[in-house]
């Protein structure tokens, strides 16, 4: 099983990529986190005795995106697996970001990959399955103000999985939409989750877990997958409550969360 | 002033500081590590403050990962061959941290396990050269709470159910088995490693962690003693004209510790952590 994971160097994707190499899949990783990205991969050959390539690329450079292909098809690599992990946002509100900065969330999140997705899909080995995950989040079942940009971006992933899957329904391909809520990877999230207080605590999955069944989600079969109850039933919320009714209701509540976290 | 340098880990808050200022001011020099350089310069303050004749440097590494480690080592072993003759009399491993969380450092490895045991491993193993030269002394930061607990082999990292005080325990309890691991093959070259209890300690360890570590530290902290008192073991090993004989050390007093820590098991880790440093064993000692 070869399997390509974006941005592997950090948070989800680390994750994601040591459940790989400990079910014994062969990895090929990317980042934009150079240093990154060769800790781990020796990191996972040292550990679990998997082979491993990794090559650093900025996704949302398209001559990047160009020369990791190029790379793959030099080498001949044919691929089974897809995790498109790589991601970013960046907090507060939408008048007080940098006007590229919010055009990077979508040139990522989005465009980016998209751009891998149809490079690899073309790659992918011949006559066998192929799996594919889009991380998506919990955001993406409600408009949310204050993070508008990165929402709308994962709704956008979460849509065009489920779109995807009907297209490939009869290609032998599983295409799952992940939806986490938030997801303990570094010492400032931690922070973040604690100025949430309860709710950040109970919206909070543990990383390992859902890594592990998301994997196990994907090889079963197409559709969408959101770890924990209590995010469950938040997005059943999502689909009930007029959407315009929701956007007011997040907004107030992520106001005060924020300003709660500017002051630590 | 004494020609001995001792290297502490972790040395800008808590155990670690209070042992800097203690040793600094018996007159050791000592080299400190610290995470960010803000606070390692505040340390240093605080213990010229306390003693100005002492001769106190820090370092900046995040020993969370392997190439810190690595790039601190070697810096530790161009100040020791400048200054102390290439000598080095003690290492203290004493950085450490409690999470509630899985996650993993950059080498992939739960951090925990990565922090409190891995990065002591490499370290040592590093400096062993130094510490051959300095007949030196290895003094790993235990805790209490290595007993009654095993090594999981199956999946040390715990990916299966990750549960933060076990992880804990059990990153303890394989420094207890560095300690005897080194005991084991270093004893004849000069070199002795110890564990000490320092007991329960007020910290900050456990309010970054968040989630249910932080609560439970919440409640346990206030009954705590102070650091100062816990840096009296340390200094008491360090004192010592020979080596002392016990492994495990509380209040200055050799004590029990737990069944697990075996020469057998020791094996297996050092066999592990060679495996996951990609460090040979006694490659270091063969210069």
């Amino acid at each position: 099983m070869n399997v390509m994971i974006t941005g592997a160097a950090g948070g989800l994707g680390r994750v994601m990529a040591i459940e790989c190499a400990k079910r014994g899949y062969n990895l090929f990783l990317t980042d934009r986190n150079k240093a990154g990205l060769e800790a781990i991969k020796i990191g996972l050959e040292r550990q679990y005795g998997i082979i491993a390539a990794a090559k650093k690329c900025d996704l949302t450079d398209c001559g990047d995106v160009d020369a990791l292909f190029r790379e793959i098809d030099r080498h001949n690599i044919r691929f089974d697996m897809l995790l498109n992990v790589a991601g970013i946002d960046f907090e507060g509100g939408f008048q007080d970001r940098e006007r590229e900065k919010v055009v990077k969330i979508v040139s990522l999140n989005d465009a980016a990959t998209l751009r891998i997705t149809h490079g690899v899909l073309q790659r992918r080995r011949e006559k066998k399955p192929f799996y594919t995950v889009f991380v998506s989040s919990l955001a993406s079942m409600f408009p949310m103000p204050l993070k508008a940009t990165y929402a709308a971006s994962k709704r956008f992933l979460y849509d065009f999985a489920l779109a995807l899957g009907q297209e490939l329904k009869h290609e032998n391909a599983n295409v799952l939409a992940l939806c986490p809520g938030g997801m303990v990877t570094n010492e400032e999230v931690t922070a973040a989750i604690e100025a949430q207080g309860f709710f950040g605590r109970v919206t909070t999955v543990p990383m390992e877990k859902v890594a592990r069944k998301t994997i196990d989600r994907m090889l079963r079969g197409s559709g969408t997958y959101i770890p924990g109850g209590f995010n469950r039933f938040l997005s059943v919320l999502g689909r009930i409550i007029p959407r315009r009714t929701v956007a007011a209701a997040v907004y107030w509540r992520w106001n005060h969360t924020q300003k709660k976290w500017m002051q630590l | 002033m004494s020609d001995k340098t001792v290297v502490i880990t972790g040395a800008t808050s808590g155990i670690g500081l209070e042992t800097a200022a203690l040793l600094a001011k018996e007159g050791f020099r000592v080299i400190g590590i610290g995470r960010s350089g803000e606070r390692c310069h505040a340390a240093r303050k605080y213990i010229l403050e306390a003693a100005p004749e002492a001769d106190v440097a820090y370092l900046t590494a995040d020993l969370y990962h392997q190439r810190e480690v690595l790039r601190v080592a070697l810096e530790i072993h161009d100040i020791l061959a400048e200054k102390g003759n290439g000598e080095l009399f003690a290492l203290i491993n004493n950085a450490g941290c409690a999470q509630s969380y899985y996650t993993t450092s950059e080498d992939g490895i739960e951090r925990q396990f990565a922090l409190n045991y891995l990065a002591a491993f490499l370290l040592t193993h590093k400096l062993l050269p130094d510490l051959i030269k300095g007949r030196g002394r290895v003094i790993m930061t235990g805790s209490e709470s290595h007993k009654g607990i095993r090594v999981h082999w199956d999946d040390i990292m715990l990916t299966h159910r990750y549960h933060p005080l076990t992880a804990y325990k059990q990153s303890k309890l394989c420094g207890m088995l560095l300690a005897k691991g080194l005991n084991d093959r270093y004893a004849g070259m000069g070199i002795r490693a110890f564990v000490v209890d320092p007991g329960l300690v007020k910290t900050d360890i456990g309010d970054k962690a968040g989630g249910i570590v932080k609560i439970v530290w919440h409640f346990r902290k206030p009954f705590g003693i102070s650091p100062a008192v816990s840096a009296q073991t340390y200094g008491w090993i360090c004192r010592q004209e020979t080596h002392p004989a016990g492994l495990y050390y509380c209040k200055c007093q050799p004590c029990k510790y737990s069944r697990e820590v075996t020469g057998q098991n020791a094996d297996r880790l050092f066999q592990l952590s060679h495996c996951l440093c990609g460090t040979e064993q006694n490659s270091e000692v063969a210069q």
